[in-house]
């Protein structure tokens, strides 16, 4: 059976969205068949990334128990010849689902958990997917825990930002290690001064890994071009040469051997 | 009397024609239920004559981040199943039936999970409608 990976991060801004879309895509050329899922229902943004616009059913559907998880996902780029298979499931970004979705309660909540529990059994079983990417709400909040319940592995994006560090201290003691997650770290958006030589990047690790007690998966530098882009593309589809995608693959290659 | 007692019991194991495998099985299942009635006895003593049919809770992820972690483990393995016999959830855990049955019937009395008996065996559940 596959793995379903939460990208999970304390703050906003951490660059998790950026990462998950490149990472479900990554995997997707690495020929595994993927499912990336829009979780965060307070900031939808997967369907603009991928300019898709639904298919009238959104992930909102599937955890009020409205429909089957099949009916809200949508595949893209069919016409790939090499490689996997990608489908997203989206959440509804109209400010009316939003507001819907913040007043659910305790009772929906637990519903919600034991629907995502169980796409472990309808995706993996019957749509032979390798990978599940969840793409979640920052900080603590029902529909980030609830992902992470579900989740096999957590990767915690975090900035060099002080409360941010703070913030992923904190919620790996008291939230992946009580529910035992594998967890692992990516340091997004470094300055390129702090990593300009092997030895600062080394100590900068060594720093870090005194911090958080857990793997550091990679440092990502902070990339201009990537800013530029504004998520108008897919840097690991459309940029195979770039370090960022490099950079993409190793993570993935480290997470399947988590 | 006493030995009246153990004649008779002597005479029914001699009827039953059991093996000595499937009378220590008995004498092990026999003392699982006691565990069982003796983790519930401790848990309302705990818990102040707590009836677990008055105080229905839900076992949503907040709730499980406030279970003690012996609990928790438990809990999120009978989330993940959905309805499983203690045995099942042992099987997950990689803990003893005897000390999974015991958690589950400690949350049982907690109003987080539910209890249902089959035939011979206890099936525990989360209730998500009602």
């Amino acid at each position: 059976m596959g793995n379903i990976i939460a990208l999970h991060s304390y703050k906003g801004g951490t660059g998790k969205t950026l990462l998950s879309i490149n990472l479900a895509a990554t995997y997707r050329k690495r020929g595994r068949n993927v499912c990336l899922l829009d979780l965060d229902f307070r900031a939808p943004s997967l369907h603009v990334a991928f300019k898709a616009e639904g298919n009238g059913y959104w992930l909102n559907d599937y955890l009020d128990g409205t429909c089957d998880i099949k009916k809200v996902l949508v595949e893209l780029n069919p016409s790939h010849k090499e490689g996997g298979r990608l489908f997203v499931g989206l959440a509804n970004p109209t400010t009316e689902a939003i507001r819907e979705m913040s007043a659910k309660d305790r009772k929906w909540e637990m519903r919600a958990l034991g629907r995502l529990l169980s796409l472990k059994t309808s995706l993996f079983n019957e749509m032979h997917l390798d990978h599940i990417v969840f793409d979640t709400s920052p900080g603590l909040q029902y529909s980030s825990i609830n992902a992470i319940v579900s989740a096999d592995a957590v990767l915690v994006v975090s900035s060099l930002d002080s409360s941010d560090i703070n913030g992923t201290q904190r919620m790996t003691r008291e939230l992946y290690d009580l529910f035992e997650k594998k967890t692992g770290i990516i340091l997004n958006k470094v300055p390129a001064g702090v990593l300009s030589t092997s030895s600062k990047k080394e100590k900068l690790l060594e720093h870090l890994r005194t911090i958080h007690n857990l793997p550091i998966l990679e440092v990502i530098p902070c990339f201009c071009d990537i800013l530029e882009a504004g998520g108008t593309y897919v840097f690991a589809e459309e940029k195979p040469e770039h370090p960022f995608t490099k950079t993409l693959e190793t993570i993935a290659a480290k997470i399947e051997k988590f | 009397m006493r030995y009246t007692i153990r004649r008779k019991a002597m005479t029914t194991l001699r009827r039953s024609e059991k093996s000595p495998t499937q009378i220590l099985e008995k004498i092990r299942e026999s003392l699982d239920k006691l565990n069982e009635k003796m983790d519930v006895f401790i848990e309302i003593q705990r818990h102040g004559q707590r009836d677990s049919q008055s105080i229905p809770d839900v076992l949503d992820v907040m709730t499980l981040l406030s279970l003690p972690d012996h609990l928790r483990k438990t809990a999120v393995t009978l989330c993940k199943l959905d309805q499983a016999t203690a045995d099942e959830v042992a099987e997950q855990t990689k803990r003893a039936r005897a000390v999974e049955s015991g958690y589950l019937n400690q949350l049982v009395l907690m109003g987080y999970v539910k209890k249902e008996r089959r035939g011979r065996k206890a099936y525990f559940y989360v209730e998500k409608e009602s």
